[in-house]
């Protein structure tokens, strides 16, 4: 109960906490600078799962189509507004990776993004696809900490976390620095890894499901999880509005089997073996999301809302 | 880094309440072309801290953008460029971002600003 609280942020943080904290973060950057080649090579810019229809078959090249179908579906959840006069007019890419929605949504919007990423490999990737694409002057990137933005208050029409949210080691932190960097009437998104909702007898997960979650923690650089409707009750009490969640675990079901096949071609191997071991233990721990998505443990979780006028 | 980017950044160190805008140490300055879009900027003007951006711009060796601006100078194309070039086209490839309140560094590498935070910053 003590470690989710934590987690959650909603305690005074204890030293060792804080250092646990500091070392989660390198540990982070490092995962990202090791790995960000190796996945862009394969997998392209869109660091996300796609969202697929229920039951589909899919090939190896409609997975991009359903990356970027998962940014346009995330989107129209949170009804972004694409009326030239409502439309969002600044956005932050909260959680960045090499800009793949970044990119996306200034192209979409017409508009300025900047993103922020703590693994300066990824920033400075992020900086020269962009400006490959002549968006140099629409996208900006930042090495900087979700948890501490480096921007004032109420800056952002659209403030965008997708798939980042599982590295946050305190989500009441992390969740109240969205809100901060939210202008007034803004919507904010986040898309990213639960653990399923406790029922109302249950004080945390089991301790085989905790197991499970702490093998993939410790290769994919997560703290502790928490769950969708942890993140609806943060957002809650910060009186944010139209708040809506929802699980999306079946619409990208297909995507880790299809990373897996991907690591277990010849290219696939041969550059996790050259990519080093933080990339290799990562690959190794796919299976386990898998199993932890079948046994209904973790979650893929959309959950957006709106900041006051 | 633009300074349309530096406009938008602001020390988030513990206890400071007067983060912007970050000072600039140039090392190196690099100007990019960029398409002029003259409804862009006069969007923009209403939105940035204009006077931050007179004085960044000033310390990256750009002397020519006017100490105020009103609204109405929006419609001299020469204002225009003006505004255009500093705000989109200088770009600090290699330097330093200074808080105002605290003095602290952040450092800027290959056009990308660093804005971690040490442990006993947050």
């Amino acid at each position: 109960m003590a470690v989710r609280q934590a987690s959650l942020g909603g305690v005074d943080v204890d030293l060792e906490t804080k250092t646990n904290v500091e070392k989660l973060k390198r540990g982070i950057a490092e995962f990202y600078d090791e790995s960000s080649g190796i996945w862009e090579d394969i997998w392209g810019d869109h660091m996300h799962h796609g969202f697929y229809d229920p039951n589909s078959t899919i090939s190896l090249s409609d997975h991009r189509a359903a990356q970027v179908r998962m940014i346009e579906e995330a989107l129209k959840f949170a009804s972004v507004p694409e009326d030239p006069m409502k439309k969002p007019k600044s956005i932050v890419d909260v959680g960045c990776g090499i800009g793949g929605s970044s990119q996306y949504l200034a192209r979409k919007y017409g508009t300025e993004c900047t993103g922020i990423t703590l693994s300066p490999v990824q920033a400075e990737r992020a900086r020269a696809l962009a400006a490959a694409q002549g968006l140099e002057n629409k996208v900006s990137f930042e090495v900087a900490d979700a948890l501490n933005q480096p921007f004032p208050d109420g800056k952002f029409d659209l403030v965008w976390s997708m798939e980042s949210g599982e590295h946050m080691p305190e989500k009441a932190k992390f969740v109240n620095e969205l809100a901060r960097v939210a202008a007034p009437g803004a919507r904010i998104i986040i898309v990213t890894w639960c653990h399923r909702n406790l029922s109302s007898s249950e004080q945390s997960l089991n301790p085989d499901e905790n197991k499970l979650l702490d093998k993939i923690c410790d290769a994919y650089y997560l703290p502790t999880w928490c769950s969708t409707d942890d993140y609806v009750k943060l957002l809650q009490s910060l009186s944010l509005q139209d708040i809506k969640a929802a699980d999306w675990s079946e619409y990208v079901a297909p995507f880790w089997p299809a990373v897996i096949r991907s690591a277990l071609t010849w290219k696939g191997i041969t550059s996790l073996i050259l990519s080093g071991w933080k990339t290799i233990k990562g690959a190794m721990v796919m299976p386990l999301m898998m199993k932890g998505y079948k046994k209904g443990l973790i979650k893929f979780a959309i959950i957006t809302c709106r900041k006051p006028e | 880094m633009r300074l349309l980017t530096h406009n938008m950044l602001s020390s988030n160190i513990k206890g400071v309440t007067n983060g912007f805008p970050l000072r600039i140490e140039v090392e190196k300055v690099v100007e990019k072309s960029v398409d002029f879009n003259p409804d862009f900027l006069k969007n923009m003007l209403a939105k940035i801290e204009y006077k931050a951006l007179v004085e960044a711009s000033r310390i990256m060796g750009y002397a020519e953008l006017p100490d105020h601006a009103e609204p109405s100078m929006l419609e001299s194309d020469d204002f225009l460029r003006k505004f255009h070039h500093a705000l989109m086209e200088l770009h600090l490839e290699e330097g330093t971002l200074v808080c105002p309140q605290t003095g602290r560094k952040f450092p800027v590498n290959k056009g990308v600003p660093n804005m971690l935070l040490h442990e006993d910053e947050v």
